[in-house]
């Protein structure tokens, strides 16, 4: 039993899904813009100059699309129940860890494809375009450390009576030191252009998912062992 | 019934002498931080520290007795390593709950504001308050096979983001909050220290008081279940 | 056998590592479970009542997936093999959404027996199957591999088992071979067992 084999089988087959339904990228690329534009119409401001604030203009609205995102990624499997059939096959839980984390961080991929231009856009009135692959690379960060874990509180919330109330109560508190650390990357890049504190974030969200992994690692067996 | 069998003695007894012992001791703490400790130059206000530090130190304490005992929980599957989590759970929220309260009062006092999103800790608390009262969602939300997994997982994991979110909120943000302890040790007078070790003491004779409390009265639940059961099959 | 909250399904998903025993040992196949579930999974089907396939790919794709998960040599050549079995092999290319439940069923089959496993686990297959696929799944019953069926149907049971297990309330009541057993008079130790 080759684990890369069933790995690539896992994510082919999420892509496969996605491509034949499309409800998840698409969604979640709109559900961002429209958030950014309420947050906009929020601050109670038509003031076009919002770098102060675009750590936050940013990943709030994707930290609630990720919330959408992850309660998106066990529904195949919950609704058409086929979850037992994955679960008697002989692939290792962490495998299955994996593969749904990449999805996940494909989907979140997708959506900043369109959100960190629209930030430069919308709300940032200074030198944007160059910082663009530095603010991509704290996306890739922060994408892996919501994904792992994603993935694990997912497995658990989507099972749960009030599914779509229990995972972004479980899930965002979780996610906040992730959010800190990206909107404090975006910040510096975006602001003063303080790259020190810039790596300073990125090895922190590093940090983060490389923890997540572990406790997941540790943990996802027990999340299906029933 | 195993166990009965095995503790034949009446199970409230050490709960007495635990109570009493929580009872005395948080007196002591209370009367030593208010009339008898040194106070500084900050005047009243200074006192509320006597309880909000131990209560701090304290929750994180209970979250910790939760995450072990999850562990052990998945390890073995033993119920009560589930009950154990649980109220390590509540009460640890009970003592966030408090310390929150408590530093809230104080910085009124001293800074003259309720809340002041600098202070790292004070925030910290407010996010580990987040995480432990979504424990309560997820576990009443959980179906009957998988609550006590769930529970055990969670527990874990949250006191694992318990140091991320202290370290994202300290990075985020200008320490303004006291801070005694630091690299080049401890800043604090020995009459001050002694009174918050005592306080300490009282606060963790008093978790553990209502943990066992909480634990006997949830062992009681289950006894009568099966004892209920059993009546009903023989009738 | 036995009725509704017997444990049936329970003992079943243990059996297929989806379920842990609370007490006691369970072994199967020599290999003790829970701990040693993953040694076993490789020689398990599973099938409920449910195909466990999803209903959004195409039944190639689906057994596709699951022989990567086996890791099956030549995938290929068994797929269609199995496709022509189970006579999907027409609708290879249509999502499983579009098909009636007996053909998603059939499916099933196809998936449960992509491995070649020598331990078949069913709780009640045959709830969704009409009479074709009630056909095709006797054939696979009777084909080699250990089988353990959860079923209501008497007559069935003493027809196709070498051994019958009656349950009720999670106990044993009654275990036995069905050699020369006799249908009618064992329909009526069935009914005095589940009152």
């Amino acid at each position: 039993m080759s684990a890369r084999r069933q790995f690539r089988a896992l994510v082919l087959k999420d892509l496969r899904l996605e491509l034949r339904t499309r409800d998840t990228a698409v969604a979640m690329t709109l559900f961002v813009v429209i958030a950014m534009v309420v947050l906009q119409f929020g601050f109670g401001t038509r003031e076009s100059d919002l770098t102060r604030f675009a750590g936050g203009l940013l990943w709030v609205p994707l930290a609630f699309a990720a919330v959408l995102g992850v309660g998106r990624s066990y529904v195949a499997e919950r609704e058409q129940r086929v979850l037992d059939g994955l679960l008697v096959a002989p692939v290792s839980r962490f495998v299955m860890l994996l593969a749904r984390a990449v999805a996940i961080v494909g989907y979140l991929l997708a959506v900043q494809v369109v959100a960190v231009p629209l930030l430069g856009i919308f709300f940032v009135k200074g030198p944007y375009w160059g910082d663009i692959g530095w603010l991509m690379l704290a996306c890739l960060l922060a994408d892996i450390a919501i994904g792992v874990l994603g993935t694990l509180v997912a497995a658990m919330a989507v099972f749960t009576r009030a599914r779509e109330l229990v995972l972004p109560v479980i899930f965002l508190p979780l996610l906040v030191p992730v959010v800190i650390a990206a909107a404090g990357a975006t910040h510096a890049v975006v602001g003063p252009n303080d790259m020190a504190q810039y790596r300073n974030y990125c090895l922190f969200l590093a940090g983060i998912a490389v923890t997540f992994g572990l406790v997941a690692y540790a943990t996802f067996d027990a999340v299906f062992d029933d | 019934m195993t166990d009965s069998g095995s503790e034949p003695r009446a199970p409230g007894r050490g709960i007495a002498a635990w109570a009493i012992a929580s009872a005395v001791l948080m007196a002591v703490a209370i009367i030593g931080a208010f009339f008898v400790a040194p106070e500084n130059a900050d005047g009243d206000i200074q006192s509320i520290l006597y309880l909000h530090v131990p209560l701090a130190m304290m929750s994180l304490g209970a979250f910790l007795v939760a995450c072990v005992a999850g562990i052990l929980y998945l390890r073995r599957r033993d119920e009560r390593y589930d009950e154990v989590v649980a109220v390590s759970v509540g009460l640890g929220l009970l003592f966030v709950i408090l310390t929150i309260i408590s530093g809230s009062i104080w910085a009124r006092g001293y800074w003259g504001t309720w809340w002041r999103w600098q202070d790292p800790r004070l925030v910290t608390y407010l996010i580990i308050a987040l995480i432990y009262a979504a424990f309560f969602v997820l576990r009443n939300s959980s179906e009957d096979d998988s609550r006590a997994r769930f529970s055990a997982v969670f527990a874990v994991v949250g006191f694992v983001s318990v140091p991320l979110s202290f370290y994202a909120v300290r990075r985020a943000q200008d320490a303004v909050h006291p801070t005694p302890i630091d690299s080049n040790g401890i800043h604090i007078d020995s009459g001050i220290l002694l009174w918050l070790v005592v306080a300490q003491v009282a606060v963790a004779v008093v978790f553990v008081t209502l943990l066992k409390l909480e634990l006997l009265q949830r062992r009681t639940d289950r006894a009568l279940g099966r004892l209920r059961r059993v009546l009903e099959d023989t009738a | 056998m036995g009725p509704n909250g017997a444990g049936k399904t329970t003992l079943l998903r243990m059996l297929a590592t989806l379920h842990r025993p609370t007490a006691g040992t369970l072994v199967v196949m020599g290999h003790d479970l829970p701990a040693q579930a993953q040694l076993v999974r490789p020689h398990l089907g599973y099938l409920g009542h449910d195909p466990l396939v999803y209903l959004d790919l195409t039944p190639l794709q689906n057994l596709e997936f699951f022989a990567d998960l086996y890791g099956i040599n030549r995938p290929r050549e068994r797929i269609e093999e199995l496709l022509e079995q189970v006579g999907l092999l027409a609708r290879a290319f249509e999502p499983v959404r579009t098909f009636s439940r007996g053909m998603a069923q059939r499916l099933g089959i196809a998936r449960l027996l992509l491995h070649h496993p020598s331990l078949l686990l069913l709780d009640e297959p045959t709830s969704g199957l009409d009479a074709s696929g009630a056909a095709l799944l006797d054939r696979v019953v009777a084909d080699g591999a250990s089988v353990v069926l959860v079923t209501h149907d008497v007559e069935r049971a003493v027809q196709v088992a070498d051994r019958v297990m009656v349950l009720r309330s999670g106990r044993v009541r009654l275990e036995c071979a069905t050699r020369g057993l006799d249908p009618a008079a064992f329909r009526v130790e069935y009914e005095r067992q589940i009152a």
